[in-house]
């Protein structure tokens, strides 16, 4: 089993990355919160140049890498588009996927497509959407809209867009580690840098370890997707449930290590933060989302280098 | 990185489960129980191993190998972990004694230690901590001096595990006290027999031979037992606690007892309170998780690239992640927790009682959560100022 992407997933994600930037990186979100249309006047026409809307998940592993290296890398900056939405629906740009709580169906960037194909984080229904509205516009739903269900339609894997999520929230908590080291090690207190105090350099390596540990593990469902079905759910949710603790744990830390300045919308870190928030409680949070693990458990299993003893086979 | 278990590596594991279920009793915990016969079967199981080249897996067949893959030596070390270590004090020389002397020994040395330890024939201890050494250890304070013909080690160490039953012990000893303190440091191969160190037992929650006091009091060795250069032990202590820090696979117990614990409640298991169902869930992710660090880690070590930051990464993982474990089973088994191997009612034998104590150790051993944090940040800093 290799977990390396391939070269061409890499160079695929430095394109976009240098794309991203040149466009303005985070900035781009400040943009698109004073004015939404710049999501549709630039944004989608910087991802049709470089081909990103043309990527179909599932044709083969190469293309489910880019697809998680374009994700990963626009979460390094928070773009403010439903790149995994589109990226993870059966119909593609036409009718983009979003995983809805059924009570309160919302999906990111809702107000962008009139069409959306809605389904809940099992994946058991889909529904038939139509876009309801404007966007939230509240701080921490900046870009979320709301979406009237339809029709339903039947089950839908919905694995592709938990798996792409989970890697474009480990760029952005990867950004966080970075904007962490960046700050620990250039803001002076008593005379020393913060990265001085032994405090500090705790939480950074806590930090290390919880987005090593998610790399690792967003790394390996992808690799196991093409291997097996029956297996799909469980380790697409198993990722969501890290992706959440992770995120979590990140933000909490970084917040904390940053002091004020790590509110404030002039700093990456709060936008970041921000703007991640719906990914985390969309369609389910914690909780719901370890709720819907266990369900898929006892149906399908866990691989482990013991799970099969659930199953029968005692270990 | 590549990840590679491949058919050979399966059959290894299956193997290993055929010969674990033929030689021991579903209820044996390791051999550090009260009872004296478990750990005769360890030493037993050991010479079993061997004989299929199956004990020293990735090692070179000229020391004893078996010329295996690092992966499947991954499979034995996990399998061994997961079942309760049937190698026995074994796994020290062949997590790392060996790998050190494979890397710093003379031709001597690895030509006179090397078989004896893949044949399971000898264990070994580590002298490395001391009183006023713990997580400091170049400060340490047994000296080693020249004398006619070798050395005279003079000093104590303490928590040192299996040193009653040690055959050889790796020593860290002070050679010189010029420059700063971490190169004047001399690693020894000595000899625990004879007129060798005395050993007291220290008694802790954690059963028979895993805490000793070791006291050296003027032992000779030989020139011929210094291990690496003289004065330039750390590089030797900083290598071992490299492949120390990966070498227990404590996410594969971790692993097996969640299912046992699960299998075990049978129906019962939907009374347990959701929030905890929740955990058990969550900490299968975690154990998945350690898992994957600690391939990161043997792909690293197979590659040459190995980092301090990669092996703390990892070894902070699977220590939280063995501890979390611990609580979840404990919680699942209520007021049941309390009853060990020795009481006929005792959920799977105890199991979870023992790892639950043995848990207590695992941000402790092998150098502290707090020393992987500091090695982590030091470098995750370091890299990121570049």
């Amino acid at each position: 089993m290799n977990l390396e992407l391939p070269d061409s997933a890499v160079d695929f994600g430095n394109s976009a990355r240098g794309a991203f930037e040149a466009a303005g990186g985070v900035d781009l979100a400040r943009r698109a919160e004073i004015d939404p249309r710049v999501r549709s006047n630039v944004i989608a026409p910087l991802l049709a140049d470089l081909g990103a809307l043309d990527v179909v998940l599932g044709t083969d592993s190469d293309t489910d890498a880019a697809a998680a290296e374009l994700c990963r890398v626009a979460g390094a900056v928070g773009l403010p588009y439903p790149l995994v939405s589109v990226l993870s629906s059966p119909d593609g740009p036409q009718r983009p996927l979003a995983l809805v709580a059924p009570a309160h169906p919302r999906a990111e960037h809702g107000d962008l497509f009139p069409d959306w194909l809605a389904a809940p984080l099992d994946g058991s229904r889909r529904w038939a959407a139509t876009a309801r509205g404007g966007v939230l516009g509240t701080r921490l739903g900046s870009f979320v809209a709301d979406l009237r269900l339809g029709a339903e339609e039947g089950p839908v894997d919905v694995s592709g867009f938990v798996v792409l999520s989970a890697w474009r929230v480990l760029g952005t908590l990867e950004r966080a580690l970075q904007l962490v080291i960046e700050h620990v090690t250039s803001r002076r207190q008593f005379g020393a840098p913060l990265a001085d105090l032994q405090s500090v350099q705790f939480q950074v390596a806590d930090i290390a370890v919880h987005v090593q540990a998610l790399r690792e593990l967003a790394r390996y469902t992808l690799s196991v997707r093409s291997a097996s079905t029956s297996s799909r759910l469980s380790d697409a949710l198993a990722l969501r449930v890290s992706m959440i603790e992770t995120a979590t744990q990140v933000f909490r830390s970084s917040h904390q290590l940053h002091g004020a300045i790590g509110l404030c919308n002039e700093h990456d870190l709060s936008i970041l933060d921000r703007v991640t928030q719906p990914a985390l409680r969309q369609p389910a949070g914690l909780e719901a989302t370890t709720d819907a693990l266990l369900v898929s458990i006892e149906t399908s299993g866990f691989d482990s280098l013991f799970g099969q003893s659930i199953h029968g086979s005692r270990a | 990185m590549d990840y590679q278990f491949d058919e050979d590596s399966q059959r290894l594991r299956a193997r290993l489960r055929e010969m674990i279920a033929m030689n021991f009793d579903s209820d044996f915990l390791g051999a550090w129980t009260d009872d004296p016969n478990d750990l005769v079967q360890t030493q037993r199981f050991c010479r079993l191993l061997a004989d299929e080249g199956l004990l020293a897996r990735a090692w070179p067949a000229e020391f004893g190998g078996g010329g295996g893959s690092v992966w499947e030596q991954t499979v034995v070390r996990e399998e061994m972990w997961a079942h309760h270590e049937p190698r026995g004090a074994q796994y020290m020389g062949l997590n790392w004694v060996g790998p050190a002397l494979i890397r710093f020994g003379t031709e001597a040395q690895r030509r006179q230690h090397l078989p004896s330890i893949a044949a399971g024939e000898v264990v070994w201890c580590q002298g490395f901590s001391e009183p006023e050494a713990g997580s400091d250890l170049a400060s340490l304070r047994t000296r080693a001096t020249p004398t006619d013909g070798g050395w005279l080690v003079s000093g104590q160490k303490i928590w040192t595990s299996y040193a009653e039953m040690a055959q050889w012990c790796v020593v860290a000893a002070r050679t010189s006290t010029e420059g700063r303190k971490h190169e004047g440091i001399t690693v020894f191969l000595v000899p625990m027999d004879g007129d060798g160190p005395t050993v007291r037992p220290i008694a802790s929650m954690l059963g028979r031979h895993h805490l000793n006091e070791v006291f050296f009091d003027e032992v000779f060795v030989g020139p011929d037992s210094v291990l690496g250069e003289v004065n330039g032990g750390w590089a030797v202590i900083r290598e071992a606690l490299k492949f120390e820090r990966v070498g227990i696979a404590r996410y594969a117990r971790c692993d097996r007892l969640l299912h046992l614990l699960r299998e075990e409640l049978g129906e019962s298991w939907n009374d347990l309170p959701g929030g905890l169902r929740a955990r058990w869930a969550r900490a299968l992710i975690h154990v998945r998780t350690a898992r994957l660090l600690a391939y990161r880690v043997v792909a690293a070590q197979e590659a040459g690239t190995l980092t301090d930051a990669d092996a703390s990464i990892a070894r902070v993982a699977t220590t939280l992640c063995d501890q979390e474990v611990a609580e979840v089973l404990f919680e699942a088994l209520g007021p049941r927790a309390l009853d060990n191997a020795t009481s006929s009612a005792a959920i799977l034998h105890g199991a979870v009682e023992d790892h639950w104590r043995y848990a207590q150790a695992a941000t402790i051993a092998s150098g502290t959560i707090e020393i992987q944090r500091m090695l982590i940040a030091r470098s995750v800093l370091a890299a990121g100022n570049r």
